[in-house]
């Protein structure tokens, strides 16, 4: 709780003041609210019943202020244009008090979105691995909402609650502390209880989330499944299934609601225990002529009007915790160290032309246990290409990563050392490193936006640099492709546009790529779903294109890598073979068993057959 | 959330037709409506009662003081009380009876449409969209209409009653306070209408902002690739900051509603103030001038209540609208008149070893006559195809991506229907055949195999409801399933998880071929995986397909060479036409397309053996 609280505190940085003048608001409509029925008390005590005779120096004052009793008899209309008036003023202060709650809530809500977001994709990849999207996603949109709730409504509320029922004490004290006394005296019973009730129907809440959330199970797994149902042709079994989960929920959520009845009909009469002790008060005094009529009104709609606030009190109280509750999970997230803690702001920019990469006995694993990289050294000078190959899991892509700095490399997993241009890659700032690298994965990720915007994504200056686009999708061979488009470059991607198939979603983002015109190139297996044609197109063009750039080249295939300046063979994270394409065919290996079989020429007498392939196989 | 696009086609006004097909759930829980309606009145009168009754409290203390003529009347305070108390109970219960009955039976239906909606219908809508319209839709279809019925009476009554009472006592007086109404009513639905058009940005814009969030998470190594981070804000800020707008215009709209509606309900009181103290002392005794002050102001409340409601069945039009919208879908692919006419002869009086629509019930022959097929108008998928298969062979198709190899064996299935052509079953058209029938009599596997929650026997089980255990652990002995099943700490009864998460994939295949040769059926479908699965799981799957292939037609998307060597019938699929057709020999020997495809599955196997088993544990997800 108090850390829910040192949270809000946080939260609200830049908007208390605005919040403080919604309470002082709230405060000033309250106070305006119960002077409204005094205008109704005076006229009737003071002009209008038994003509003013047994009016209450209260009463005698506020009607002389208006006029003097003749004056007012005479003219009515004077106390009613008083009561609009009033509530008008009243109005305005509730007006105030909503706007400058909401106003500040709102705003507090925008800059905490705005902090995750942005805290969000600054988070270490590891960080981000270990977390589960679903649950991250919840906290930046429902548990969000649940913070902005509390403050525009909940805790407003609250204060609204003890704002009604603590003002008018004071002026209720003033005309008749017997009333006071009959008014409230019922009230701590009616928190206690809705406090008490709401808590206690906490675990029926959950019981009916949780049986909601089996009904859903069903459904999704159903309707994912849809093709099995029809299959198996079992839409009988399937609507008995979701017949007893849709009940079960019914049955909760109908506990639910009887619950509630008990709730509400209860806490009407003690509302109403409240009322008839202050009406029999009220009546008891005013048969022996100890309180005025005008009174009398006054108290009775003053009750009405703090009753309300003061029944949703418990209940408020009691959903408190959900408040709090979302608010830890949200500055759980907002203390998690980002990963650029510790670096420049900005982006200095390193150095030009092709790189020169070298990795020194590096050692690397996510646990100690197992090591995916085991004394793996190798160098790359400026302007040349490195192949890597070896079979899934053996560590191509984490020297990749490792590059990146997506995944931290210091402290005990990592021994070793990675230098580019000779600097210790621990020294230069994630985003410079970053800024020099482009990178194409297997399964590149486009965003949400035209092919146009995609390409183009990494030109800084260049939004609109039609020519660069079209030649970079030329190279990668998809322009043609994105020609045949209805819309061509501008396309939509993704949700609300069209799904490209894996090798047009690679060679876009080999085009992208391009554009970057990175010092460090790399592709990790980019080519896995473009055929062998148009990836020796790409390639050639890639080589066309100046040398200026150190480039590296994961694959499977080893026509993608055979022209490289060196390849290595990884294998469990080991470096095993090293050389160019035509030393390693000499040597025997995995190289070498590998191009044997991936160009395996067609004597089809020679293809194993029949029985003695499936053994073999 | 993501498929948002999908609820353009709605309009969200107010449709009369539609509100009026699901009134008619209302008519099973009639007996709750009633109730709701009887509470809501009584409710009313009672409100509406309360005042008259203090204000004659009143005249009697204050005149004859505390006697015994003040003791009926407090009584009958108190019963009323106690009775509204009751009534409040009453109707709450009711409520929750119509709520959770219209619930249960809008989700009963939608999801038994569902179960008989053709596959083009899910093609379009993701998973997630149809189970929102099941959950949410429905709630919020169910919840708001118990609450309409309860306002409509209450607010109606009391209105009813409060004007009643004021002109029961002072019909001139009255008068002057209706002026007020008008007011209320235009203030109230102008309010409502901003408001609600505010909400609605609001909750656009909050969509836009998931999805937002969601493509972070998702693309968030490209982000930093890429590094974005600080572009990626500054898009984002700009949904943020529309929010906001939106946000606080409806914020501020329900800050002026509620003071306007405040200061109108004072303005009436202020009148009932000035005319009604006018008439005091002569017929208007104090305690009928403060029954009337407070009847005065009382208006609002039902006044504002219906229009909140009001803006409440806006709001769960959208929701409507959807839900209408899918219980009134007809299927595409169902049984025709004849067909159903058959059946229903056979239920009457069965042939013995008919089947369910009376025709045979097994299939000898299947053959496909010219047969051409499109998903969508422009797109030819499969064209002019013909092929005869016998009780026994195994078909393997192969070929790119796309070329309509799914589509063939999708229309054996009767997922989809051809356009042009016909499909026969022993010379029977099989449109003339139930389509239940047919389902019946298939078995079908997969490329990603699906499971349902629920533990390794129930999900056999699925293949034949009514099968015993050793039925089922013989059916996973056959296809070498049963090893892995006992290694499991609870064998047959281990839970798989939602969809059967928690089986590897290759397991998942397994259970999915057990499945599928518990059913024995006579058609067999599998769309063979190429996913990557340990070579040891590996064999037992080929060698279970092999016991699953046995003795049926079977139609195969093929991808393993031992799959497509053992086949009888060999067909290559390119541009949605058969390129080539034969045994594995003949077309072996053409150097044609199958040749290619061939040699290089043959190079992808014999690498994967060279790299040895993937194992599960690889470096970290998917990369961006």
């Amino acid at each position: 709780m108090p850390r829910a609280l040192s949270t809000i505190w946080r939260v609200t940085e830049g908007h208390r003041v605005r919040y403080t003048m919604a309470w002082a608001a709230l405060i000033a409509s309250a106070a305006v609210l119960y002077a409204v029925p005094l205008v109704t008390l005076a006229t009737l005590d003071g002009v209008l019943i038994d003509g003013g005779s047994k009016a209450s120096h209260l009463s005698t004052q506020i009607v002389d202020w208006m006029g003097g009793p003749q004056f007012v008899r005479d003219h009515l209309w004077v106390p009613g244009v008083l009561l609009v008036i009033i509530t008008a003023i009243a109005g305005v202060f509730t007006h105030l008090r909503t706007r400058l709650a909401s106003g500040a809530a709102e705003s507090v809500a925008r800059r905490l979105r705005d902090r995750l977001y942005d805290h969000l994709q600054r988070l270490h990849c590891r960080t981000l691995d270990l977390k589960q999207s679903g649950d991250l996603l919840q906290r930046c949109t429902s548990d969000v909402e649940t913070l902005r709730t509390f403050l525009s409504g909940q805790l407003i509320e609250i204060g609204r609650a003890l704002v009604m029922l603590l003002a008018p004490i004071p002026l209720m004290l003033a005309l008749d502390w017997r009333m006071t006394v009959a008014s409230v005296v019922i009230v701590p019973l009616i928190v206690g209880f809705s406090w008490m009730y709401f808590r206690r129907m906490r675990p029926i809440f959950q019981l009916k989330e949780q049986e909601e959330g089996k009904m859903t199970t069903t459904i999704t797994e159903n309707l994912a499944g849809i093709r099995v149902v029809r299959a198996f042709a079992r839409q009988e079994f399937e609507r008995e299934k979701f017949a007893a989960t849709s009940g079960e929920f019914r049955r909760q959520d109908m506990d639910l609601f009887k619950l509630f009845a008990r709730f509400w009909a209860t806490s009407d009469l003690l509302c109403f225990l409240q009322t008839i002790v202050a009406v029999g008060t009220g009546l008891w005094l005013l048969a022996s002529d100890r309180l005025s009529i005008g009174t009398f009104f006054w108290f009775i709609t003053a009750i009405g009007m703090f009753l309300w606030p003061v029944r949703m009190l418990g209940r408020i109280l009691a959903d408190l915790g959900k408040a709090l509750v979302a608010i830890d999970r949200v500055r759980e997230i907002l203390d998690t160290p980002d990963e650029f803690a510790g670096e420049p702001e900005t982006v200095p920019t390193l150095g030009t032309g092709g790189a020169r990469i070298e990795f020194k006995h590096v050692t690397f694993g996510f646990t100690d246990a197992t090591p995916v990289l085991n004394d793996v050294s190798f160098s790359i000078e400026p302007g040349t290409t490195l192949g890597i190959v070896g079979p899934s899991g053996s560590g191509k892509s984490t020297i990749v990563h490792l590059l990146l700095r997506l995944y931290e490399y210091s402290g005990e997993s990592l021994r070793g050392s990675i230098l580019i241009d000779g600097q210790e890659l621990k020294t230069i700032p994630r985003r410079t490193m970053r800024g020099m690298i482009g990178t194409v994965m297997q399964q590149p990720f486009l965003y949400s936006k035209t092919l146009k915007e995609n390409i183009l994504i990494s030109a800084a200056g260049h939004r609109n640099d039609e020519s660069a686009m079209q030649s970079a999708a030329a190279v990668a061979s998809v322009h043609n492709s994105i020609e045949e488009f209805p819309l061509k470059y501008e396309t939509m991607v993704g949700e609300r546009g069209i799904t490209l198939s894996g090798g047009q979603r690679q060679r876009v983002a080999i085009a992208r790529s391009l554009v970057q015109d990175p010092r460090i190139l790399v592709l990790d297996d980019a080519f896995s779903a473009v055929d062998t044609h148009t990836e020796a197109d790409i390639l050639q063009s890639f080589r066309a294109r100046d040398a200026h750039h150190t480039t590296i080249i994961v694959a499977h295939r080893l026509s993608t890598l055979m022209h490289a300046d060196r390849i290595i063979v990884l294998d469990h994270g080991r470096i095993t073979q090293s050389g160019t394409h035509e030393e390693l065919l000499a040597q025997p290996g995995m190289y070498r068993t590998l191009w044997d079989i991936q160009t395996s020429l067609d004597d089809p007498d020679e293809l194993p057959d029949g029985a003695a392939a499936v053994a073999a196989l | 959330m993501a498929s948002s696009h999908l609820d353009d086609d709605f309009k969200g006004r107010f449709d009369p037709r539609v509100w009026r097909k699901l009134l008619s759930y209302l008519r099973s829980c009639r007996g709750a409506v009633v109730r709701i309606a009887i509470g809501g009145a009584a409710i009313a009168i009672i409100e509406a009662l309360l005042p008259i009754l203090v204000g004659q409290l009143l005249d009697e203390a204050h005149q004859n003081g505390f006697a015994g003529n003040l003791l009926p009347l407090a009584s009958i305070y108190i019963v009323l009380f106690i009775l509204f108390a009751s009534c409040v109970w009453l109707f709450i219960r009711a409520a929750g009876d119509v709520a959770t009955g219209v619930g249960y039976a809008l989700r009963r239906d939608c999801f038994k449409k569902l179960q008989e909606l053709s596959f083009s219908y899910f093609d379009a809508r993701p998973v997630g969209w149809l189970t929102s319209r099941l959950t949410s839709d429905c709630g919020r279809i169910s919840g708001t209409l118990p609450w309409v019925i309860l306002d409509l009476v209450w607010g109606s009554l009391m209105i009813l009653g409060t004007s009643v009472a004021m002109l029961y006592i002072n019909p001139r007086l009255a008068g002057y306070v209706f002026w007020t109404v008008p007011l209320l009513i235009v203030a109230s639905l102008m309010m409502q209408r901003l408001m609600l058009h505010s909400g609605r940005q609001a909750r656009r814009t909050n969509s836009a902002m998931t999805a937002s969030f969601n493509e972070e998470l998702l693309g968030v190594r490209t982000t930093k690739a890429l590094v974005r981070e600080e572009k990626n804000l500054a898009e984002f800020q700009q949904l943020s900051t529309q929010m906001n707008t939106w946000m606080l215009r409806n914020a501020v709209q329900n800050a002026v509603y509620l003071p306007m509606i405040m200061t109108i309900a004072a303005a009436a009181a202020g009148l009932a103030l000035w005319k009604g103290g006018a008439l005091a002392g002569q017929d208007m005794t104090p305690g009928r001038l403060v029954a009337f002050l407070q009847f005065a102001t009382l208006f609002a409340q039902p006044i504002q209540e219906l229009s909140q409601r009001f803006a409440d069945v806006l709001n769960a039009s959208t929701a409507a609208e959807r839900v209408v919208s899918l219980l009134e879908t007809k299927p595409e692919i169902e049984d025709g008149p004849g067909v159903i006419a058959a059946m229903e002869r056979q239920r009457v009086s069965p042939r013995p070893g008919a089947a369910i629509d009376g025709g045979s019930p097994r299939i000898r022959e299947l053959r496909f006559e010219g047969v051409t097929f499109w998903y969508k108008p422009n797109v030819t998928v499969l064209r002019d195809f013909d092929l005869v298969v016998h009780e026994g062979q195994t078909v393997a198709l192969v070929g790119a991506t796309g070329g309509g190899k799914s589509t063939i064996v999708s229309l054996v299935a009767r997922f989809y229907e051809p356009r042009e052509g016909r499909i026969l079953f022993d010379g029977v058209e099989y449109r003339d055949r139930s389509l239940h029938w047919l389902q019946s009599n298939l078995g079908v596997i997969q490329q990603v195999p699906h499971l349902f929650s629920g533990t390794i026997r129930d999900n056999i089980r699925y293949g034949k409801l009514d099968a015993t255990d050793a039925e089922v652990e013989s059916a996973a002995r056959r296809v070498n399933a049963h090893g892995f099943v006992c290694e499991l700490e609870k064998g047959y009864n281990f839970d798989v998880g939602e969809c059967g998460e928690k089986l590897s994939t290759g397991q998942r295949q397994l259970i999915a071929l057990a499945r599928a040769v518990l059913r024995d059926p006579q058609i067999f479908i599998m769309d063979e995986a190429t996913s990557s699965v340990d070579t040891s799981t590996e064999r037992l799957i080929q060698g279970g397909i092999e016991e699953v292939l046995r003795d049926r037609i079977a139609f195969v998307i093929a991808h393993r060479l031992s799959t497509i060597r053992r086949a009888d019938i060999i067909l290559v699929i390119d541009g949605g036409r058969v390129v080539e057709r034969g045994t594995h020999r003949q077309l072996l020997a053409l150097r044609g397309r199958y040749f290619e495809l061939y040699t290089n599955q043959y190079a992808v196997e014999r690498e994967a053996q060279l790299f040895g088993a993937p194992s599960e544990l690889t470096e970290s997800s998917s990369p961006a």
